[in-house]
């Protein structure tokens, strides 16, 4: 059963040069203990839909269901008596740390703030949380300007985890780390998911982050999910070219390197058009190498690729021609032989 | 291709005064470059690497209390030895600057195309009217659409891959012999990022200019360069062609940078392999090797003794005590870091 359900979410703004559409009409959903990623360029939509998730901002339609729970039913009092049930992971470990709480008193805030349990469980649940982030004891007592990058980080992840939370949001909560501690905290949320069968919505810019991570993969462009499916699916075989773009576009430590950028380069072209007018029809014909007149008159629905109670899914009028037109179809086919 | 190097950087050392006493973020750094070549400088924050390529010309802020020692031979000229105004003929002249957020280069207050004009009036002598119809020239050679139009705006109209072409036409605007790269692309989107990565190797062939790409990402090298280093506590650890060292990866450091970064290729395959500890905050300096702290392979005499640059094969050189036994057993046994199930 999914815990998490999200329906035709649509997220308007008001901006000084008037009103975009951030997301428009994101489905998705997420079962337990399963990490969905969430990928596509800045602008995309991705942060304003986790917050949205998050009931953070307004929606102007579509529903959000936690544990059968409808989100937006809810009046204040009842959301917050739910907050603790989600829970989110932020980019920046420093800016989302108040400088004058000690690590301990960080963690334990939210249990405080949602008024769950007394002194004596709050003060074990804390432990209980560092231990699992892989936080010594000792650092208990000091504030955020007194870790490193890598430990600020887990005691974001912490005070997420502490208050026993069935759906995780994490938005991009290790594109602020270097390299070394990146993998440190990959390898912590992959630990808890398993630990505590989280369910994680991760989203990233970084596809191969994406990839290490997820179950299924869902393809963001201007506010649409563009293509969704398991991360095999969708990495392995993509049906859409802004997805096959996106996977070229990513360097690789090999010999293709720079071979793989210039076919990324002729199935993204030119550049991202702005939200206040965005393109008729299908949102991504502007920059696509196959769109035709169809393209800028009707908007792609998603079709399932595959049987039709499959999880690929794909929003393209001409998904069905590109895949035998597909520039590098060996770039799709499993990578074993590279890893020899 | 001419075999006399273009930069000839020898034993550089800088070393930054601080409260908390000296850091040694360069420490005894040698290599070349020939005119025209590629080399990936690798490393993680701290290594040293912007730090090398700022001290080749001397960039650093007033307040820095830096100590340059060595020699940058670049053109037959020691750039740590002539005085300021011919250095400024070398910045922004044959030598093109880059940085990973292009904002903090230009100027904010004036149309791109001026600002590119006048770097073509003080480096070229070009008139007024000359500089600003290569300036629309230079915006068009590195892909902006609409470059007559785009000359007259500001930079906060453009985009942020937009905004590195522009910084891109104002650092080859005087056709330097050699572009430093530092972290280009690391605030840009993945595509956007695979247009200038693209634009910078097509630069480099066409202009005949040598690229200097600093980068934590072996990906982004490959991409570009034909030679990389790495860089470690201010010392360059391992040197090689890319195409070697995506099988012959020899330093352990290096191995772990490798295997640090899921790569995209591989589904899921089990848990990372992070790095243990962290790299020194005072730099290098020391009298072992500074990597041996978090290096699995450490034995006594890495503990005692800075080992020396090792050749390990045909321009491959590995600055590890076990460089030859591990060059002896990735060419058996094919890579460790190639994770094979």
């Amino acid at each position: 059963m999914s815990v998490l359900e999200v329906d035709d979410i649509v997220v308007e703004f008001d901006t000084d040069a008037g009103r975009i559409t951030a997301v428009d009409g994101v489905s998705l959903h997420l079962a337990t203990g399963e990490t969905l990623g969430l990928v596509g360029e800045s602008g995309c939509g991705k942060s304003t839909l986790a917050r949205a998730i998050m009931q953070l901002v307004p929606m102007q339609r579509g529903s959000v269901r936690l544990e059968g729970t409808d989100l937006g039913s809810l009046s204040r009092r009842e959301l917050r008596r739910m907050r603790h049930r989600i829970q989110m992971v932020f980019q920046d470990p420093r800016g989302s740390l108040d400088p004058r709480m000690n690590v301990s008193t960080l963690i334990g805030e939210p249990l405080k703030v949602h008024s769950i349990g007394d002194r004596t469980s709050r003060a074990k649940a804390v432990a209980e949380a560092m231990e699992l982030v892989g936080l010594p004891a000792a650092v208990a007592d000091r504030l955020p300007s007194e870790l490193s990058g890598g430990q600020q980080q887990r005691v974001g992840i912490a005070r997420s985890i502490v208050t026993d939370p069935a759906v995780l949001v994490c938005d991009e909560p290790v594109s602020a780390l270097d390299v070394s501690i990146q993998a440190q905290i990959i390898n912590v949320l992959d630990e808890l998911r398993d630990e505590l069968d989280l369910a994680m919505l991760f989203i990233a810019h970084d596809l191969s982050v994406v990839r290490h991570l997820s179950d299924r993969v869902a393809v963001m462009y201007l506010g649409q999910i563009v293509e969704t499916g398991t991360a095999s699916e969708v990495f392995g075989e993509p049906r859409h070219p802004y997805t096959h773009g996106l996977i070229s576009s990513v360097p690789r430590a090999d010999a293709e390197s720079a071979a793989r950028l210039q076919t990324a380069r002729r199935l993204v072209l030119g550049e991202l058009p702005s939200l206040l007018d965005p393109p008729s029809g299908c949102r991504y014909r502007t920059r696509c190498p196959y769109a035709t007149a169809e393209c800028a008159e009707a908007e792609p629905a998603p079709e399932p690729v595959g049987p039709a109670d499959g999880l690929h899914t794909v929003r393209c009028h001409h998904w069905r021609t590109i895949v035998s037109a597909a520039p590098e179809p060996q770039e799709s086919a499993p990578s074993q032989e590279l890893a020899i | 291709m001419s075999s006399l190097p273009l930069l000839e950087v020898e034993d550089l050392h800088v070393t930054f005064r601080t409260a908390s006493g000296p850091v040694h973020a360069v420490d005894g750094v040698s290599f070349t470059m020939r005119p025209g070549s590629s080399l990936g400088v690798v490393g993680e924050s701290g290594s040293g690497k912007s730090v090398t390529a700022r001290a080749l010309l001397r960039l650093f802020a007033i307040t820095d209390d830096v100590q340059i020692s060595g020699a940058v031979r670049f053109d037959g000229q020691d750039l740590l030895r002539i005085d300021e105004r011919r250095l400024r003929d070398v910045r922004g002249g044959q030598i093109g600057m880059i940085f990973q957020d292009p904002l903090t280069s230009l100027n904010p207050l004036m149309a791109v195309g001026e600002q590119i004009a006048e770097s073509l009036r003080l480096h070229r002598g070009m008139s007024r009217s000359e500089a600003a119809s290569e300036a629309v020239e230079l915006l068009a050679r590195v892909g902006i659409a609409d470059p007559e139009q785009r000359a007259t705006e500001l930079p906060s109209s453009f985009s942020g891959g937009m905004r590195q072409r522009v910084m891109i036409s104002l650092a080859i605007a005087c056709r330097p012999r050699l572009l430093i790269a530092d972290e280009p692309t690391t605030a840009l989107d993945v595509t956007v990022q695979a247009e200038i990565l693209l634009l910078l190797d097509e630069l480099r062939r066409s202009e005949g200019m040598a690229l200097m790409l600093i980068t934590h990402d072996f990906g982004v090298v490959a991409a570009t360069c034909d030679d990389v280093q790495v860089m470690y506590a201010g010392k360059l650890v391992e040197k090689a062609s890319m195409a070697h060292l995506f099988d012959r990866a020899n330093h352990p450091y290096t191995e772990g940078l490798l295997r640090l970064v899921p790569r995209f290729e591989d589904a899921h395959t089990g848990r990372l392999h992070p790095i243990p500890g962290q790299p020194p905050i005072t730099g290098g300096g020391g009298s072992s090797c500074a990597f041996a702290p978090r290096c699995s392979h450490a034995v006594d005499r890495c503990r005692s003794e800075v080992p020396p640059e090792i050749a390990v094969g045909p321009e491959h050189v590995s600055a590890c005590w076990l460089a030859a036994e591990r060059a002896k057993d990735t060419t058996d046994a094919g890579h460790p870091w190639r994770r094979t199930p």
